[in-house]
């Protein structure tokens, strides 16, 4: 009894607060505020279209990874929406969400869907190159997770100067301090999942890496749609070209990090002969 | 942990950090900012520097653009309309990040600029400074120099006509005290200081006058300022686009040479042509800045003025435009039909979508004798953007009202100003 009546409170103050984005808010500060208050409900109607989406596409499954999986793109597409929408004003919030929401799924491919990217190493790699697209240091720490290198090293295979390498040292800094936990805090990886991961890797070593590569290119394959036109795959020669007259210094960064294939066609044209003896293999780290 | 309970604890996760203010501020940006435009990483612009710039121009139309930090933190950005003009300006702090997009049937352009926190002042002078630097390296005689110069003089000149101000009233107020101290008798002192004071209060009045009308001046002063600097601001970040081609030039050539592959034919022209283009651009830019300061001024607020008018039109067109591009996220849904639909407010809600996703077109005549001002005063409270002016009848677009349109007609109607309203041209 207490239950439902508990339950149709939740109903009533639902109505009201969809009712209340229904109308217009004039200022950026008023779309904050009505905005603030009513993330639960945008939250589960985002989560709710990318379910139907992906039942419409033939990609939905009754289990809790791809319930996860449109959480966690309803909640990437409310945090964009709570940036970009305060400047849309006047607008009626629920509908210029709504519009949004939608424009993304009207996109080729919204999302990088892949079944086996649903299970745990996966969500760890697509959240990591995920990841990566938005923000330099997760970029830059795919060196470390994939090949296990430092920022000494990563200075090194990219060939890079003294200036850009103080902002290497800062990636790797911040990522450890904050930016992997909460990229795994983002995708939902639990940490007994991690446990599992690190456990896995150490039974079936083999095994694990070579998973791991055939995931981690999945997902490279469809974020690197998310580098600037302009570049595309090399060739060796293209490649040396690049690192022995000094340019390209954001293409070599973006992606060498992002092209397990060009990472090992420009092996050792960096600066460090040390490196060149064995062109690089996939050694997935879990932790930072 | 059950499947309900890890689920809901992943919401309550992600809920709170969206709902957490602080992964949204930040405190001095000093590394680059990220800029992406459609979810690409374009560039970046960099946040220590004063008054970076930004200037991308794309093939493609311009979507979405978003300013993010090293970290990912999501700090800001637009929806750019579907063709036209959008400006917005992002806060960091005491920093901030103005953006300007343009899309026309070609494709978009974006120009970023990073405003630093140092005072005004100081931030003009370092611009002209970096704008005549550069300029110096491609014409020693650079004809910058000569409004330079006016811009200081008239500063000048504002300066000297305050201390003037200081002096006289110095002088006002030593008057009296010289009488005072001059002996006359108790008796002679009082009629003449009534009488005196009566001459020197109008005096003060009108010292206070010629104040305000110098402050006013300044101000205007400091506006034609802040428009110079935008401008100068523009004009250094087509300059830094154009010494950019250049380089993306020289390389694509090289590239090319080494490998004449198809990849490297599809962009070599464009930067070519546009590099040109846009240099021949500057070169006007520069001699018509050479102009008097005062035209240049009048010129930049005006064009400030039409811009702003323009944004404001746009606006909505735009907030319209991005949403009636797909009006119906279910569209895709309706194709099949037994869709199970959970949650019944969302139903309610999108039921009604369709009606009022599409701006409210009406058109309107004003009573006779109605001045400009109080029609855009009128169209203002509306909420709402006047379009085209057709036999009299002037096209005003609003957000749909919560009213049925005929309804609303009649309320329209029913105002002072109002001579006529319908829906059809
Ligand atoms: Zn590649």
């Amino acid at each position: 009894m207490q239950n439902t009546v508990s339950k149709s409170q939740v109903m009533a103050d639902h109505t009201v607060t969809v009712s209340r984005l229904e109308e217009v808010v004039s200022t950026s500060d008023e779309f904050d505020r009505v905005v603030s208050q009513a993330l639960p409900v945008l939250l589960d109607r985002a989560t709710g279209y990318t379910k139907r989406f992906l039942r419409e596409t033939g990609q939905w499954n009754d289990d809790i990874e791809h319930e996860k999986f449109a959480l966690r793109w309803g909640s990437e597409y409310l945090e964009r929406f709570l940036v970009c929408g305060r400047s849309e004003v006047p607008c009626r919030p629920l509908f210029l969400f709504d519009s949004l929401v939608a424009k993304q799924h009207s996109k080729p491919e919204p999302f990088c869907y892949h079944p086996d990217l649903l299970r745990p190493l996966g969500r760890f790699l697509d959240g990591l190159v995920a990841r990566a697209v938005v923000s330099r240091d997760a970029l830059i720490a795919l060196y470390r997770h994939s090949y296990g290198w430092g920022a000494g090293e990563v200075i090194a295979v990219t060939g890079l100067n003294g200036l850009e390498s103080q902002r290497i040292y800062k990636n790797f800094r911040r990522w450890r301090e904050s930016g992997w936990q909460r990229t795994m805090d983002e995708i939902g990886l639990t940490k007994t999942e991690l446990v599992e991961l690190a456990s896995q890797q150490q039974r079936h070593r083999q095994r694990f890496n070579g998973e791991a590569e055939r995931l981690i290119r999945v997902a490279q394959a469809h974020y690197r749609k998310s580098e600037p036109d302009h570049y595309p795959c090399l060739s060796r020669a293209q490649w040396r070209e690049m690192f022995t007259q000094g340019y390209g210094c954001d293409y070599r960064i973006w992606h060498l990090a992002l092209c397990l294939d060009c990472m090992q066609t420009a092996w050792g044209l960096g600066s460090s002969g040390s490196l060149t003896e064995e062109k690089p293999r996939l050694e997935l780290l879990v932790r930072p | 942990m059950g499947y309900e309970e890890d689920l809901e604890a992943y919401r309550s996760q992600l809920l709170q950090s969206l709902s957490n203010p602080l992964s949204r501020s930040v405190s001095g940006v000093l590394d680059p900012i990220q800029v992406y435009i459609n979810e690409r990483r374009v560039g970046e612009l960099e946040g220590a520097g004063m008054d970076a710039t930004l200037h991308v121009q794309s093939l493609d139309h311009i979507e979405t653009i978003q300013l993010r930090t090293e970290d990912g933190t999501l700090l800001g950005g637009l929806v750019a309309p579907e063709y036209g003009y959008r400006t917005s300006r992002v806060q960091l702090s005491s920093d901030a990040v103005e953006l300007c997009v343009h899309n026309t049937a070609q494709g978009g352009s974006l120009n970023a600029v990073f405003v630093s926190k140092p005072s005004f002042w100081s931030r003009i002078g370092k611009t002209f400074a970096d704008v005549a630097d550069r300029l110096a390296i491609r014409r020693p005689d650079a004809a910058i120099a000569h409004s330079m110069r006016t811009v200081a003089f008239t500063q000048a000149l504002l300066a000297v006509m305050v201390v003037g101000l200081v002096l006289d009233r110095v002088a006002t107020w030593m008057g009296p005290e010289q009488m005072l101290t001059s002996g006359v008798q108790p008796e002679a002192l009082r009629t003449v200081s009534v009488t005196d004071m009566e001459k020197l209060e109008q005096q003060v009045g009108a010292l206070a006058r010629m104040q305000e009308k110098v402050g006013e001046a300044l101000q205007s002063q400091q506006n034609s300022m802040a428009q110079l600097h935008q401008t100068m601001a523009k004009l250094s970040s087509s300059h830094e686009s154009v010494a950019s081609r250049v380089v993306m030039v020289k390389e694509e050539m090289e590239k090319r040479q080494e490998s004449p592959g198809p990849e490297t034919d599809r962009t070599t022209p464009h930067p070519v042509g546009r590099g040109v283009v846009d240099q021949e651009q500057l070169e006007m830019a520069i001699r018509s800045l050479t102009e008097d300061n005062a035209k240049l001024s009048r010129e930049v607020a005006s064009l400030e003025e039409r811009n702003q008018t323009l944004t404001a039109k746009l606006h909505t067109a735009s907030v319209n435009a991005s949403k009636a591009v797909d009006p119906n996220p279910e569209r895709l849904l309706a194709t099949q039909g037994d869709v199970a639909r959970k949650n019944q407010s969302l139903q309610v809600a999108e039921s009604r979508q369709n009606s009022q996703m599409q701006p409210f077109l009406f058109w309107v005549t004003f009573s006779e004798g109605t001045s400009q001002e109080s029609i855009d005063q009128w169209v203002h409270e509306k909420k709402g953007h006047k379009g085209s002016i057709n036999e009299g009848w002037q096209e005003v677009q609003i957000v749909p009202p919560a009213v049925p349109p005929d309804l609303f007609l009649e309320q329209i109607r029913g105002e002072k100003i109002v001579k006529a309203a319908r829906i059809r041209e």
